[in-house]
């Protein structure tokens, strides 16, 4: 590993988030390097979601600052933020009910990547390209003429990224992208983040309550609760982390995936 | 394929073929209405019958302007009659006041439209769904209590006394489309049949094409989940604007060619039962669909003629159509007739699977 003498991507600063008197994000401080998988954990409610809205300027935040690339984003709205290369997923299966899977994909190419000050009449050659490049890349191809609605939840999480992606973002905050799937589900979306790692240098962030999912993708854990950041570092010290059992992963869960981590070592290491 | 493929702008096949076949699905569509509307007249069906066809292309106009607000950018502005009314009063003025053909005055008005729209649409920015309609509505039955009560004398001709915009009986006497000075007095009906047929058509490919592009996308985006559309950079304050600006023109302009066609224009344009019966046609054809509006007048017409002898219970009808439509069919007869050519039709005809299998948004 070379030694980071450079400025994170994302760098959070103080930051609060107050709904009423309540402090959902408490002032929290992070920074996610250039190319790397930043996985955050911790109980419901511990304002993980929360924290996504405020760094992508759904939710602005209360007070502190908070810079993507070397530029203050902390007031920015969630157009600018996505035109500045930062995108983001959302827990629910958020895409646009009535239109095609292509369609859904188009919007975010076209209006996605750089400030369009008035629509053509056409979608652009560059965004039927990287639709087209999305698509295969998210193995929905076969999807592209259904209605966002009538998808399978799998590739309804598939669209979800699948757009994300297609705004051309360097960042890409990914909020529980398995949550509700099955075992094999999984297993495709998580070869998916593995190939969007290779394909290019894209650094993630994400919230997710799959342990095995979390470990196994991220190079480095954040656990949070009750807004404040409890944990921070590799996934091996998780369960070595006596609060972290106590108000997150309870005893049983933690020998099991202490279990977890010694396979994905395990894998690490053959694969090597 | 029947389709040789050449994909346009390098996009898929598939999804490319479908627009296309969407697209001669709508020319042998629009062609074949064209032709009956062009030869209508040949068959001299009456003054009576060429006047309501013309009535029939004005509101046709009107209800497609306003599916572009609020079906396809799911803004539920009641709004459109005003904008109608303002774009048609203001050209009428024009020739009241100043002399000015309506063959200008219009453009002037279908302006002056696209800006009390952009207006409203301003207004309405920081509202969702019902709170929307109320706002809306408020506006357009201000407006009307604003004309009605205006009674100040403004000028006078003889002893009779004119307010500024005519208050309750309207505005008369600023001229017509000129039809009776240029065809003989039996033909004059043609000229504004065959000038509200020019317009349908115009209005429908301009309400076509944007439907159909980015700027439709947007729109949609924006009405299926708004927080989405703004992490994908569609500002939502922009393209709601922008749909007002828009759908504003031709209603407006729409608003001048009633005016010329009737000769007269007045408050009574925005009394709710008129917008009841244009919701029912966006209601009934389909919201947000690209046919629906059209569609939507054509059975809401036909249902008022034949409703005729009912009188008053006429508009009780077509609230009760209306409501069975949202509560039963949501997404008109437009899309009762996509489902039945999708689930019974497509599969049963093979050559047309292939390229038909689950088809566009819209």
């Amino acid at each position: 590993m070379d030694d980071s003498a450079h400025e994170p991507l994302l760098s959070c600063r103080g930051v609060f988030k107050y709904f009423g008197a309540m402090a959902a994000v408490d002032d929290l401080n992070l920074d996610v390097q250039q190319g790397e998988v930043l996985g955050i954990g911790g109980p419901n409610g511990a304002g993980k979601t929360t924290l996504f809205d405020v760094i992508s300027g759904l939710n602005p935040a209360s007070a502190g600052t908070i810079t993507f690339d070397g530029n203050d984003i902390t007031k920015a709205n969630p157009v600018q933020i996505c035109h500045a290369g930062l995108s983001r997923t959302y827990q629910l299966n958020a895409a646009f009910e009535t239109l095609p899977v292509r369609e859904n994909i188009l919007c975010a190419s076209y209006y996605g990547p750089r400030n369009v000050f008035f629509p053509k009449l056409r979608f652009d050659r560059e965004a039927q390209r990287i639709t087209d490049e999305v698509l295969e890349f998210t193995e929905l191809l076969d999807y592209e003429m259904v209605i966002a609605r009538e998808l399978p939840v799998l590739q309804r999480k598939l669209l979800m990224i699948a757009s994300a992606l297609a705004t051309r973002p360097r960042l890409l905050l990914l909020d529980e992208p398995v949550g509700g799937l099955n075992v094999d589900e999984i297993e495709v979306v998580m070869a998916l983040v593995r190939r969007m790692r290779e394909d290019r240098p894209l650094t993630v962030i994400l919230i997710e309550h799959v342990m095995r999912f979390l470990v196994a993708l991220s190079d480095r854990v954040v656990v949070m609760h009750h807004g404040s950041k409890i944990y921070e570092g590799l996934a091996e010290g998780l369960t070595k982390d006596q609060t972290v059992v106590d108000v997150y992963l309870g005893e049983g869960a933690a020998r099991r995936l202490e279990h977890i981590i010694d396979e994905e070592l395990h894998h690490g290491h053959d694969a090597s | 394929m029947t389709i040789p493929s050449t994909p346009a702008h390098g996009s898929s096949g598939a999804y490319a073929a479908a627009r296309r076949q969407d697209l001669r699905l709508d020319l042998a569509i629009g062609f074949a209405l064209l032709a009956i509307a062009v030869i209508i007249p040949i068959l001299s069906p009456g003054k009576y019958i060429l006047g309501q066809f013309t009535l029939f292309f004005i509101w046709a106009c009107v209800v497609t302007q306003w599916n572009l607000v609020f079906g396809v950018a799911g803004v539920y502005s009641l709004a459109q009659m005003a904008v109608f009314f303002l774009g048609g009063y203001a050209a009428a003025m024009l020739g009241f006041y100043l002399e000015i053909s309506i063959w200008y005055g219009a453009w002037v008005g279908a302006v002056f439209a696209v800006f009390v729209s952009v207006v409203i649409g301003a207004a309405t920015l920081r509202l969702q769904g019902p709170y929307v309609l109320l706002l809306t509505l408020a506006i357009a039955v201000v407006i009307q209590a604003l004309v009605q009560s205006d009674v100040n004398c403004f000028f006078y001709e003889g002893k009779i006394c004119y307010p500024l915009t005519g208050g309750p009986r309207g505005l008369m006497k600023f001229g017509d489309l000129g039809f009776r000075d240029w065809l003989a007095y039996k033909q004059a009906p043609l000229g504004t049949y065959y000038l509200g047929l020019l317009l349908l058509v115009i209005n429908t490919i301009f309400a076509f094409v944007i439907i159909k592009s980015p700027f439709g996308s947007a729109f949609r985006a924006l009405r299926d989940n708004q927080p989405l559309a703004s992490s994908r950079g569609i500002a939502r304050v922009k393209y709601q604007i922008l749909v007002f600006a828009l759908s504003g023109f031709f209603t407006g302009l729409m608003g001048s060619v009633y005016a010329g066609h009737f000769r007269t224009i007045g408050p009574a344009l925005l009394d709710l039962d008129l917008l009841l019966f244009l919701f029912s046609m966006l209601v009934v054809g389909g919201l947000g669909s690209r046919w629906g509006p059209i569609i939507g007048c054509i059975i809401i017409m036909v249902a008022n003629e034949l409703m005729k002898d009912l009188g008053e219970w006429r508009m009780i009808a077509f609230g009760a159509i209306t409501v069975a439509f949202i509560v039963l069919l949501r997404e008109g007869v437009v899309g009762v007739i996509q489902s039945v050519w999708r689930g019974y039709i497509v599969p049963r005809v093979p050559w047309l699977s292939d390229v038909r299998r689950s088809g566009l948004a819209e």
